[in-house]
């Protein structure tokens, strides 16, 4: 629809392919978007790449199906998105609680944790990072912080701190397993403005991990953490083991 | 016969039966999944290893794409496109995904060999021959730079400015020319969505 972009339209191809990267990947879904005359094309190419993917069709290794069946018998499936209609107010099932209206229960220990966390830090790493412990405490303090904690499929717990007047959030974990030094925890927002990284977790102390704080928060954004490869990665390579809505 | 098809017939590139399956998946039919493996492990491998060319690594990430259609099988909607493509564009999504990285890590520390798998590389399913057949027909109406850029990037899994180096053309050129033969692909393959 954005006549004055027409180079844009062109990416349809590409971008079918999965031939775009980063920025320009980014920019082109969002057009996609506002314009149904890539969106027909994009739906149209996309099932002529799937020819070619049937085209290459090969004998998987003996032994895969029963390791994927197995591993779906432990594996938790993700609930429907629920398009929301206007004025039919959803009943509140979300994790997501004030972060002032906290004073005891399981949230409020996870408040805790958070704040524990921050101190550890605080004593930690002393001078530089300070003004990072600042902007976290600027954002646990905002008047409309919200907290919430969940479960990751991998086990432990992951507690995120979001504040919308500040476009940031905080997440700090709990009982996740440790990782080989290989590895690593990496935070994403995914949302509006695609998939982008979000941090990394840093190894855990006492089975903690010290808070990670995220800025760029948008509206409609979904926090969800992946293992990468040490160092991390532009975008997620494996299976998300927490994905969760932030608060509307 | 390979073990990915089953009776009730070879994945098609619009398979209504396969659309219902997948919703049954997501109700935790653990049978219905049982059917989507079987009509499409054989695709997403064949493409997976089609990008990565490595079997040990490729298995893994075929993997990875099953488990995911397991898990994620209610987000599929199928007024988006049909239940094949949403698997296919997982697996060439984490495919690429894979390969990306993979540059990124190569150029940090150099990967150890890894010992090669012995696969029978004859094992593809008549179907997929057909469906090869079909597709090979349809590439060869293309011009020589569209169809080097489609393959190069979908097969090869280049991004399109690698493309462009590749073929020591310019950005634009390839940009438009991966669209026209997509087009021409299309229209030849009678792709209906
Ligand atoms: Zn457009």
């Amino acid at each position: 629809m954005k006549l004055r972009r027409p180079n844009l339209h062109a990416l349809a191809g590409p971008y079918a392919l999965d031939a775009l990267d980063g920025a320009e990947r980014d920019r082109f879904e969002r057009h996609l978007r506002g314009c149904r005359t890539c969106e027909n094309e994009v739906r149209g190419f996309a099932a002529t790449a799937t020819a070619l993917a049937l085209a290459a069709a090969a004998q998987p290794p003996a032994g895969l199906r029963e390791r994927v069946l197995a591993a779906t018998t432990v594996t938790r499936q993700l609930p429907p998105v629920i398009a929301r209609r206007r004025g039919v107010p959803a009943v509140s099932r979300s994790p997501w609680v004030p972060r002032l209206a906290l004073a005891v229960g399981a949230a409020g220990v996870a408040a805790a944790a958070v704040l524990a966390a921050v101190q550890v830090s605080t004593q930690d790493r002393l001078n530089s990072a300070l003004a990072h412990s600042q902007e976290i405490a600027v954002v646990l303090a905002a008047p409309d912080a919200r907290i919430a904690s969940a479960p990751t499929t991998v086990g432990g717990t992951a507690i995120v701190v979001v504040s919308r007047t500040e476009r940031k959030m905080v997440v700090t974990s709990s009982g996740l397993p440790e990782l080989p030094s290989s590895k690593v925890y990496e935070l994403w927002l995914m949302g509006p403005g695609g998939t982008r990284p979000a941090g990394l977790l840093p190894p855990p102390s006492s089975g903690k991990t010290a808070p990670v704080l995220a800025s760029g928060v948008l509206a409609g954004d979904t926090v969800g953490m992946t293992v990468e490869p040490a160092g991390g990665t532009s975008s997620p390579t494996t299976t998300p083991i927490l994905v969760l809505p932030l608060p509307a | 016969m390979g073990p990915f098809r089953s009776a009730s017939g070879p994945a098609e590139r619009s398979d209504p039966d396969l659309d219902n399956l997948l919703t049954l998946v997501a109700r935790g039919d653990q049978g219905a999944f049982e059917s989507v493996y079987d009509r499409l492990a054989g695709p997403v491998y064949g493409l997976i290893r089609k990008v990565l060319r490595d079997p040990a690594q490729s298995e893994e990430v075929a993997q990875e794409v099953l488990l995911e259609v397991w898990r994620t099988a209610s987000r599929f909607d199928p007024g988006k496109g049909s239940a094949v493509t949403w698997v296919l564009t997982i697996a060439h999504r984490r495919a690429i995904d894979r390969v990306r990285s993979e540059t990124a890590a190569a150029e940090r520390e150099q990967r150890s060999a890894t010992a090669p798998v012995a696969v029978d590389e004859t094992a593809e399913s008549v179907e997929a021959s057909l469906e090869a057949e079909r597709v090979r027909r349809c590439l060869d109406g293309l011009t020589e730079l569209q169809r080097e850029s489609i393959t190069l990037a979908y097969y090869g899994g280049y991004s399109y400015p690698q493309v462009a180096a590749l073929l020591d053309t310019a950005l634009g050129t390839i940009k438009t020319r991966i669209r026209d033969g997509l087009i021409r692909l299309r229209d030849c393959l009678g792709v209906s969505w």
